[in-house]
């Protein structure tokens, strides 16, 4: 019974240990950034016309790479300032929660591009659903409404791909725009809104 | 069974809520008092009660700031507390350990 008693114990420490590691650093930056490549990416391929779905594809891989590394950069910065480890415990969470998504959208985004099974539009939605779930995931251990933030993403994924199944809208949707707002515009709502309310925690 | 490491066990840590903030505190390097109060659910008298047994004791540092103009009270663990907590769990582990070798 003690056994059980001191197992008890040491799981209650472990669930508040790991609930007080929460990933804290300054989320606006990396939003606002993640914002300003979409609504430029957007804009880039509006201008030189990227319309068939293999340049589309490849164009917006590369802008999600361009996105993460500069995330990660602002990240490193936030941690040398603080003199903090860059890859804390808390990043490595976040890190492990974001990869399984992002890599099921990217991976399904090429191979839809590839066999020519989907549209830009489609892809679109496609990668805001995983993107969503990916998200969601890392808001177990990131504050400030990231899980709702995913939420929104899913839900707008799922209410646009099935109305795009049901009802198959005659409606001329540039994929340009669609990226730019849903990848652009929302994160730098999502970002003025954290730089408005961010408190000065900032540790990981 | 062997008694010795139960007894051994800090009784100012081991009271309930005095052990969830020291486990907070632990895994960060500091948390301020509404971090603290929000995350274990505590009125601010019973976390006040607590941080200062723990303040007495030598295990926690707390410090207080501005922020925006507003106070900002933040808590931290001490070396010593540091120490006792790292001790604390040597001691249930040996316990459990104890209990699965009968």
């Amino acid at each position: 019974m003690e056994s059980n008693w001191a197992l008890e114990h040491l799981q209650t420490i472990r669930t508040l240990m790991e609930r007080s590691a929460l990933y804290r650093r300054a989320l606006a930056p990396i939003m606002l950034f993640a914002g300003f490549m979409g609504v430029l990416a957007a804009a880039v391929g509006l201008v030189l016309h990227l319309d068939s779905p293999r340049e589309f594809g490849g164009f917006w891989l590369g802008t999600a790479f361009a996105a993460v590394t500069g995330a990660l950069l602002i990240t490193r910065r936030q941690a040398l300032r603080d003199h903090e480890p860059f890859w804390s415990p808390p990043t490595r969470r976040v890190t492990q929660a974001l990869l399984p998504p992002l890599t099921a959208g990217m991976c399904l985004g090429f191979v839809f591009v590839l066999a020519g099974l989907a549209n830009a539009v489609v892809l679109t939605f496609i990668w805001m659903l995983f993107y969503g779930c990916a998200l969601h995931a890392a808001g177990f251990f990131i504050p400030r409404g990231v899980k709702l933030f995913g939420w929104i993403y899913i839900g707008l994924a799922c209410g646009s791909l099935l109305f795009l199944g049901i009802f198959r809208p005659e409606v001329d949707l540039s994929a340009y725009w669609l990226m730019g707002f849903f990848f652009g515009v929302l994160h730098l709502i999502y970002g003025a809104y954290l730089y408005l309310t961010e408190k000065g925690t900032n540790a990981a | 069974m062997n008694p010795e490491p139960f007894l051994q066990l800090d009784r100012v840590i081991h009271e309930k809520g005095r052990l969830a903030i020291m486990s907070m505190l632990a895994a960060s390097p500091e948390l301020s008092f509404t971090e603290l109060r929000d995350a274990l659910a505590m009125t601010d008298g019973n976390l006040n009660t607590h941080i200062r047994a723990l303040q007495q004791e030598g295990y926690v540092a707390v410090a207080k700031s501005y922020q925006n103009n507003r106070p900002l009270t933040t808590c931290s663990l001490t070396a010593g507390g540091r120490k006792a907590f790292a001790d604390y769990i040597n001691l249930l582990e040996q316990i459990v350990r104890q209990n699965k070798a009968k």
